[in-house]
């Protein structure tokens, strides 16, 4: 690990999204707001449409600023914060892929200059000149996109490049056309509906009702074609295979995504045919910026799917979010990760719990992991270590060897309650403290009736069965030994044997 | 278990001395258009023309400085990815080391441009748009301070080391203020060098404006020069490897063509002046980059990296750049050709 670890109080997760979702939801923007703005306006020159006119001018100017003030640098700040955040997934994109970046740039170059002389240029330049930058603007802009989808998309399916390393492989990756129309029709739907919320505050009734309802129907035009690339996403083979779909069932988040971005998309195209293209008379600022909420919630949604079905990944199937090179860690390894670490605290158990937990979770706050071991002790905690990577959740495998095993698990255990459950939950006893224990030392693992059930292995157990097995370590050198006290042990037993009671009630730890 | 073994991202895409011309020459383009944006607005302030912001040539120049920043922000973008493909090693980590400040850069320059914006369309008077510059230079002044503290940084991995180990948490500023205030100062001052040039281009129908951006701009050759002498001796055992190397070779170019750029520019010889000032950026740009590997020495030496061509990939890269070269000709002659009242 070359590089230093930045210890911040913030989340890597949300200062990610929060930094990205914005970003992504503007630049989109800018490129739809874009081919809005000049056919929008070769129509309302044909028809001498001065009102219009107008407006379009003042939709260029707000378009200017936010696509120049907040599109470029927000785009710059995403790389300022990946480099701080992920800085060997960076570099293993910049070296990978740098003349995409700097073809990508080239259009960069083009697209500012262009939106900054369409906005100057209304009264200096002739219509067609002003047009004709304008369409400038847009093809620089598309195209950018058609570059910056390669790299993108590279992430989630890097494809044949896994074996080749070559940059067209990665580049026109199986996901690589899905979310190219995905993310056009994005655009264009974006446009619209911006167009839509700024069309809102025009004065002239008659202009207002046109100019609302065709800036409806261009957004819904959009929004068909994204369903398009949704569809054609959902068709990809590399996103059906096992280690998605085992991802997208074992979390909660992508289909919590999902439901989000359905639902927004839903709104967004029912608000945007009631609101706009049916009856654009209801069609004022406040409901506009209520289309545009629902547009950046289904947007957010749609990028946080993609972040997590990627999970435990920045690079699928080659870089995990930790920076490890999948094929550079062996789960159980030999391996000392101390020293492959540059940068050192002086700390050594702080230094394992950077670099292999915590750019996906905090000890306390975002993600916390405290509260999944509270109750355990630094025996469990080093034993689960070497069972990271089967745990319900997708995760990387711990990178260092066994001493830095325990190392790290005396570390976090030094940081959490190791108070024995029935002290942490004075008056517990029994069948409910039992739930505590396996929700403590086995859920992460074995949740009920889902990941990793055990329920059919203890069917014919006796309680001195179960209490041989939890004694002796034989199930996975991935299985941490029990090491709670016999009160624990007795409880996590009777809990266990609970299960096969006629009346058990069907139920699931966490 | 093992995986197979996956692609590495070792290798630079592209011959160094390739990655080295791309990246000076962009880094001066950049340092161009800041020094446009950053020494106008410092001349500006220095300038006290008649009718202050009021004068038709402070006017023109406020309602320029969104479009500047503009070019700044895009010309800044190439010179960092190419530094950062060769030097990233170095480079982020001292990022990493000052992670609050560095993440303060994008969010400064967007104030500064909002900022900006706001004093080039604000209709509320001259107090406003002075008040907005104000905060739009506080801006500019804390990212050209914090590029100095984390980019001297960069050039001495031990120094960060030993203080992230002192503060994992971001919030380091290069503590060894005599690394890089010299160098700031000397940026400045060939900012200002550039911001007086371009105000007096832009006044040089107006006797005010063109002498005090003559003035400005003889001010900053001359600090400059002496803070580049004096940065120049600070470099202490780098001395005699520098003078060695190609550096020195142009660095002396470099301040042979900005005192060329002197005269000429007195006699108006704006073009000239402009290329032969161009030409020293280039020359000092260079310098500037040798300065870095003899201080890098022994811990990335780039000359050692593996280089894997993708030369296909260069040729789209080259093709693109014209294109997009000839758009921004077409649509500026377009744009200037067009006489204002709309052909
Ligand atoms: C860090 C992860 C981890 C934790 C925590 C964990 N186990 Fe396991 N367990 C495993 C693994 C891995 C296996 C082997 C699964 C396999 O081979 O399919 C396993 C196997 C088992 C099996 C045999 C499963 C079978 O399908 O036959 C039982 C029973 C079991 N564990 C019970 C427990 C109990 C009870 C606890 C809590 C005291 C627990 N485990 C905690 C990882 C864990
Ligand atoms: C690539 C990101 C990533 C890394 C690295 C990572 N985790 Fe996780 N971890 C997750 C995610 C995502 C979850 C699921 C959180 C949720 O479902 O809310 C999780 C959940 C967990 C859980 C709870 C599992 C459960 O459901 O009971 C534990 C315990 C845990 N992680 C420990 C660790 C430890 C210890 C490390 C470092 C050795 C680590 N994680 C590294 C992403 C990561």
């Amino acid at each position: 690990m070359p590089y230093p670890f930045w210890e911040t109080d913030l989340g890597y997760g949300p200062l990610m999204a929060a930094i990205a979702v914005l970003h992504v939801f503007v630049s989109h923007f800018a490129i739809g707001g874009g081919l809005y703005l000049v056919v929008a306006e070769r129509g309302a020159r044909r028809r001498a449409d001065l009102p219009r006119l107008a407006f379009l001018e003042r939709l260029s100017r707000f378009f200017a600023l936010l696509t120049l003030v907040l599109g470029a640098l927000t785009g710059v700040a995403i790389w300022f914060v990946i480099g701080l955040l992920s800085p060997d997934g960076t570099e293993a994109l910049i070296r990978t892929f740098v003349w995409g970046w700097a073809i990508e740039w080239t259009f960069f170059v083009v697209e500012v200059l262009a939106a900054l002389l369409y906005y100057y240029g209304w009264r200096r330049l002739s219509p067609g000149r002003h047009m004709a930058i304008g369409w400038v603007y847009f093809a620089a802009a598309w195209l950018s996109l058609v570059v910056i989808n390669g790299i993108v998309t590279f992430m989630l399916t890097p494809g044949a490049w896994l074996e080749t390393g070559a940059f067209w492989d990665g580049f026109f990756n199986p996901t690589y056309w899905p979310s190219l129309v995905l993310r056009t029709g994005i655009c264009i739907l974006l446009g619209g509906t911006f167009a839509v919320y700024v069309a809102g505050g025009i004065p002239e009734r008659d202009t207002r009702l046109s100019t609302v309802r065709g800036a409806g129907l261009w957004g819904l035009t959009g929004l068909l074609v994204s369903v398009v690339g949704f569809w054609m996403y959902l068709r990809v083979d590399v996103l059906s295979q096992e280690s998605f779909r085992e991802v997208a069932d074992r979390l909660v988040l992508p289909g919590l995504a999902t439901e989000y971005m359905l639902v927004a998309t839903a709104l967004l195209g029912a608000g945007l045919l009631i609101t706009a293209v049916l009856l654009p008379r209801i069609q004022r600022r406040p409901v506009g910026l209520l289309l545009l909420l629902f547009a950046l919630m289904g947007m957010g949604s749609f990028e946080t799917y993609r972040e997590a079905v990627r999970k435990p990944y920045v690079i699928h199937g080659y870089m995990y979010g930790n920076g490890q090179r999948k094929d550079r860690v062996e789960a159980g390894g030999e391996e000392s990760l101390l020293e492959r670490i540059a940068y050192r605290t002086g700390d050594d158990g702080r230094d394992l719990f950077n670099y292999s937990c915590r750019s996906c979770h905090q000890l306390e706050g975002y993600r916390a992991i405290k509260p999944f071991f509270d109750g355990t002790d630094a025996a469990y905690i080093s034993g689960a270590l070497a069972g990271v990577h089967v745990m319900r959740a997708p995760m990387p495998p711990f990178a260092g060897n066994a001493e830095e095993r325990a190392v790290l698990g005396a570390w976090i255990a030094e940081r959490v309650d190791t108070r024995p459950l029935h002290e942490i939950h004075p008056g517990v006893e029994g069948i409910e403290l039992g739930r505590l224990v396996y929700s403590a030392r086995c859920a992460s693992c074995h949740a009920i009736g889902g990941y990793g059930d055990v329920r059919e292995t203890f069917e014919d157990f006796e309680a001195e069965d179960i209490a041989e097995v939890l004694a002796d370590n034989e199930m996975s050198e991935e299985m941490p030994r029990f090491s709670g006290d016999e009160t624990e042990r007795d409880a996590l037993i009777e809990y266990i044997l609970s299960w096969y009671e006629e009346d058990a009630p069907e139920e699931a730890p966490r | 278990m093992i995986v197979l073994a996956l692609p590495d991202y070792d290798a630079l895409p592209a011959p160094l001395w390739l990655l080295t011309v791309l990246h000076v020459l962009t880094l001066s383009l950049h340092f161009a258009a800041m020094g446009c944006l950053f020494g106008g607005l410092l001349t500006l302030f220095g300038a006290r023309l008649p009718g202050g912001l009021e004068h038709p040539c402070a006017k023109r120049l406020v309602t320029l400085f969104p479009s500047l920043m503009a070019a700044t922000v895009t010309l800044g973008v190439a010179p960092l990815l190419f530094a950062q493909l060769v030097y990233g090693r170095v480079l982020y980590s001292a990022a990493i080391v000052s992670g609050w400040f560095w993440l303060g850069i994008p969010i400064m320059a967007m104030l500064a441009y909002a900022c900006l914006y706001a004093a080039a369309f604000t209709k509320q008077g001259v107090g406003r748009v002075r008040l907005w510059l104000l905060l739009a230079l506080a801006g500019l002044v804390y990212v050209s301070l914090t590029y100095s503290s984390v980019f001297s940084l960069a050039e001495r991995p031990d120094a960060q080391k030993t203080y992230y180990e002192g503060d994992a948490s971001g919030l380091v500023w290069h503590p060894d203020v005599t690394a890089w205030i010299m160098r700031w100062l000397h940026m400045l001052g060939g900012t200002l060098t550039i911001g007086g040039f371009f105000f007096g281009v832009l006044g040089r129908r107006d006797e005010a404006a063109r002498h005090k951006g003559q003035f400005f701009f003889l001010v900053g050759t001359g600090a400059a020069f002496l803070t580049g002498m004096v940065y120049l001796f600070t470099l202490g055992d780098l001395l005699k490897p520098f003078m060695k190397s190609a550096g020195i070779y142009s660095l002396t170019f470099g301040i042979v063509a900005a005192l060329i750029a002197v005269p000429l520019y007195l006699k108006q010889r704006l073009w000239l002046s402009g290329l032969s000032l161009g030409l020293g950026l280039l020359g000092m740009v260079h310098a500037r980059h040798v300065v870095r590997d003899l201080r890098l020495e022994g811990h990335l030496d780039p000359a050692a990296m593996t280089v894997d061509p993708q030369w296909g990939l260069f040729a789209l890269f080259a093709v693109c750049l014209l294109v997009a070269l000839a758009a921004v000709a077409w649509m500026l002659r377009l744009f200037f050709r067009a006489d204002a009242a709309g052909a």
